[in-house]
């Protein structure tokens, strides 16, 4: 993101209450424990270890090339982690193939939108909605009552999810054909079919003007309470970040900066170090 | 008769065209050895026929089984990995050749000399029959769960594995579905021209079920049945010569690619949920339409 | 005996690995099979012969003249029927399928044009024999081991030493980033094709040299891509592993099984080694950026 940096202003809203969580005793939904992930000689995420609560917002932020996909990319078991080990669930996820991880409840979206981009909007959903259709190849060939039945409830349930994110009336559309804001949203949608417990947003907001990324802001937390998600969010808008995170990890170099809440983050002097060089760090410390 | 007869490959022809459909065309995947599921297919339902006098049915769905197997012990360490088509493609031209090779030393296929006096069960009308069988087989399964898995892959597979679909399970579900329509279209051609050989089912043929199916159109099954009709009966119309036919089916797949790489029908006009709709608009204008 | 076969094995081996090569460098730049690659090494052996008999050069001119024309071939492939889809970003089965097109319209040309005849190269070499102990070895085998060797370290040496072999380096690694780089993509992709096409064309002589110029010739050259895959592909040492090893194989299996079902052998080491390495024998585990 171009501008990344110049949108890094101090935002001071609180943040969003969290409902579920009833003195100190928030269950941990997912923690990475010295999470490592090399590519030949790099360091892409080195001794990484952070929490998530459940029910919370987890902000993960840096520069590029900090290393913050590579986490959701291990999370998702689309790279194998040279050490370290992620537990979801106290379920140890290394070695597990992308889909045993989608069934235990992760679902995630992606930087560079990657929708099914031949297909209709309400295909895209559809095809993930695999659960609600649970009948067999014989069935499915000669087209049983039972898969018609099935076929209209994922559907329907397809239906529902564009609704969700308000892109039930562009059903029928190419999803190349949307614009890139909506694009985002359909892969939001897509995510949210898989009804995943935690949900890994990459950039939802990238490429979307300060409007467009308020709202976003709405529908994320809107989404999170009805469907009582845990939330890890990339992102650069950092008004973005800051109105929805509960917590925030910053992450340079592939390890972890440093951790706290929104106000804590954004007056660390580490962090702007990190985002915006030493001249300015020094600047801010006088 | 002479037009029956070409009628009759034809259909047949068609039945090819359509697994190939569903492997290429919507499961993105593609095989230059499509005419050695058809060479197990025939063979093996001409061997039960003939040696053993298994009732015609039978042998025809032994042929689908026989070829499905074989296509699974092709495919599953080939369609393994994430990204790489490539390996399939590769392990299909060998297949090819280790078929032919087997089947030119077998005793019981009676190598390169064939199989003659194979009995001519294949009709006009049974293939027509099963033609209209296959396709309406292969687009219950398009628009089932199982279609929108291999279309989800061949449109993105690192998005379709992130959203839990099974990479390996599909594609071999596509491919032991198209397989098995080979070696029904083997089946039935051994009973209609009743005498095989294994030269009948080289490169050449495997050329022609592709380029049906990518003139017709990726991610169309209508598409390729109609190129399919029109690549049988065309050069019987021309009397082209046989290798200008090829040398034009290669210049054919080059300039599609080019210029129209989705095809005559390419999934714009008829995808797979686009083909349900459809169907459902013919059905609702002819209200007698199929029972 | 063992002696003999060895270097027979080592010499198709070497064939192998030049075709192999050759389809691996370009898969190594754009990630997918060159299914046109065996045509271009059709065109090769009919070039060769072509010159050896019909201008009378002598033997070093039809090398030079074959290798000059596959080159020639081999880019015009890709700009007639690769850069067209490469510009539009076509996923790699485009590719694949525009490759089998120019194969099969290129096979079936030279069939259509000059018939299925079978042109057996003239006795450049002769037929001599050289005796190493108690093994025959034909010159020819070990012309053509020499030639695929030194062939293959030149090839290896340019891409490590010089700064073409570097952006080729470069786009095998990342095409995007190497475009971001000043590296001009048509241009190493030019170079790509003109050096897998001369390799076709050296390659080309040889086999024509050892089994005769016909249009169907190109599947042996099937035996490439199986190399390529049972090495690793996109990997040149990995190529070359794969050639030999697959060269070695193949003769052994002819000499002391059976030559009839050598096919049959090579197409299961195939599946074997998939299944036991599904990135091939060198092939590094390639993850996918995203």
């Amino acid at each position: 993101m171009a501008n990344a940096e110049t949108r890094f202003s101090r935002v001071s809203r609180p943040a969003p209450e969290r409902e579920g969580c009833e003195g100190g005793g928030t269950p941990v939904i997912a923690e990475c424990i010295g999470l490592t992930k090399l590519f030949g000689g790099v360091r892409a995420v080195s001794h990484l270890s952070f929490k998530v609560d459940e029910g919370e917002i987890l902000g993960l932020i840096g520069p590029n090339g900090a290393g913050k996909t590579t986490v959701f990319n291990l999370l998702t078991g689309f790279y194998r982690p040279t050490s370290g080990s992620m537990l979801f669930r106290g379920r140890d996820l290394a070695g597990l193939a992308p889909p045993a991880i989608v069934g235990l409840g992760i679902a995630r979206t992606f930087q560079n939108i990657r929708l099914f981009s031949n297909l209709t909007v309400l295909d895209n959903v559809r095809s993930v909605l695999y659960r609600h259709a649970p009948y067999g190849f014989a069935q499915a060939l000669i087209r049983s009552p039972r898969v018609r039945r099935d076929e209209r409830r994922v559907r329907e349930k397809a239906l529902e999810y564009l609704e969700e994110v308000g892109l039930a009336g562009r059903a029928y559309d190419r999803a190349s054909h949307l614009p890139y804001g909506l694009q985002r949203k359909l892969e939001l949608a897509r995510a949210l079919a898989l009804e995943p417990v935690l949900l890994l947003l990459d950039e939802p907001a990238a490429g979307m003007n300060p409007e467009e990324s308020m709202s976003l802001v709405g529908l994320i937390d809107h989404l999170r309470r009805k469907h009582n998600l845990t939330i890890i969010l990339i992102e650069h808008h950092m008004d973005v970040v800051m109105s929805l995170s509960h917590r925030i990890v910053v992450m340079n170099f592939g390890e972890k900066l440093m951790e706290g809440s929104p106000e804590e983050v954004q007056t660390d002097v580490r962090v702007i170090e990190a985002y915006l060089g030493e001249e300015y760090a020094s600047a801010y410390r006088r | 008769m002479y037009i029956q007869g070409v009628l009759t490959v034809a259909m047949i022809n068609i039945i090819s065209a359509t697994g190939l459909a569903v492997f290429t065309g919507f499961t993105g995947l593609f095989s230059l050895g499509h005419a050695a599921f058809m060479a197990v297919g025939a063979y093996t339902s001409a061997i039960l026929t003939y040696f053993l006098g298994v009732p015609y049915v039978l042998a025809l769905v032994a042929g689908v089984l026989a070829s499905s197997v074989v296509a699974a012990l092709v495919g599953y360490p080939t369609l393994r990995t994430r990204l790489r088509g490539d390996y399939f493609a590769i392990a299909t031209i060998g297949m090819g050749e280790a078929t032919r090779v087997i089947l030119e030393n077998l005793k019981i296929t009676q190598g390169a000399r064939g199989l003659p006096g194979i009995s001519q069960y294949t009709t006009l009308p049974v293939a027509a029959v099963a033609a209209a069988i296959v396709l309406a087989l292969a687009r219950n399964m398009l628009a089932s769960v199982y279609g929108r898995n291999a279309v989800a892959v061949r449109e993105d597979a690192v998005a379709a594995e992130m959203s839990g679909i099974h990479l390996l399970r599909t594609r071999m579900i596509s491919l032991v579905f198209s397989a098995g329509c080979a070696g029904l279209a083997g089946g039935l051609y051994a009973h209609y021209l009743a005498f095989i050989q294994p030269v009948m089912f080289t490169m050449v043929q495997s050329t022609q079920i592709t380029a049906a199916v990518v003139c017709g159109g990726t991610g169309s099954l209508t598409g390729p049945a109609l190129a399919a009709f029109v690549f049988t009966v065309a050069p019987e119309l021309l009397r082209a010569a046989h290798m200008w036919r090829l040398v034009i089916y290669g210049l054919m797949l080059v300039l599609i690619m080019v210029f129209r790489p989705q095809g005559l029908m390419g999934y714009r006009d008829l995808s797979w949920s686009t083909f349900s709709t459809l169907a459902a608009r013919i059905r609702r204008r002819t209200p007698h339409g199929k029972r | 005996m063992l002696l003999q076969t060895t270097i027979t094995g080592l010499a198709i081996g070497g064939i192998y690995a030049l075709m192999a090569v050759g389809y691996s460098l370009v898969f190594s730049i754009l990630n997918f099979s060159n299914f046109a690659h065996g045509s271009v090494i059709m065109l090769g052996a009919y070039a060769g012969y072509f010159v050896l008999t019909r201008a009378g050069a002598p033997f070093p001119v039809a090398i030079a003249g074959s290798m000059l024309a596959g080159a020639v071939i081999g880019v015009a492939n890709e700009r007639l029927a690769y850069k067209p889809l490469r510009v539009r970003n076509a996923r790699p089965l485009y590719f694949m399928i525009s490759a089998m097109g120019v194969a099969i319209f290129l096979e079936n040309l030279v069939y259509a044009t000059l018939g299925a005849h079978f042109y057996s190269y003239p006795e450049v070499l002769g037929r001599s024999i050289v005796r190493i102990g108690e093994a025959s070895i034909g010159v020819l085998d070990l012309f053509a081991l020499a030639f695929s060797s030194v062939a293959i370290t030149g090839l290896h040496l340019f891409l490590q030493r010089t700064k073409s072999g570097l952006a080729i380096r470069a786009c095998s690694f990342d095409m995007t980033v190497a475009s971001v780089f000043g590296i001009r993509l048509d241009r190493v992709v030019g170079l790509v094709f003109a050096i897998a096409g001369a390799l076709a064309g050296l390659s080309g002589v040889f086999l024509g040299m050892k089994y005769m110029a016909y249009p169907t010739m190109g599947w042996i050259t099937n035996k490439a891509y199986v190399a390529a895959v049972i090495g690793g592909l996109g990997s040149l040492p990995g190529a070359v592993v794969g050639g030999i090893a697959l060269g070695l194989l193949e003769t052994f299996v002819s000499v002391y099984v059976s030559s009839i079902i050598r096919d049959v052998f090579s197409f299961s080491a195939l599946v074997l080694v998939l299944l036991a390495m599904p990135n091939g024998l060198m092939g590094k585990y390639v993850e996918e950026k995203i």
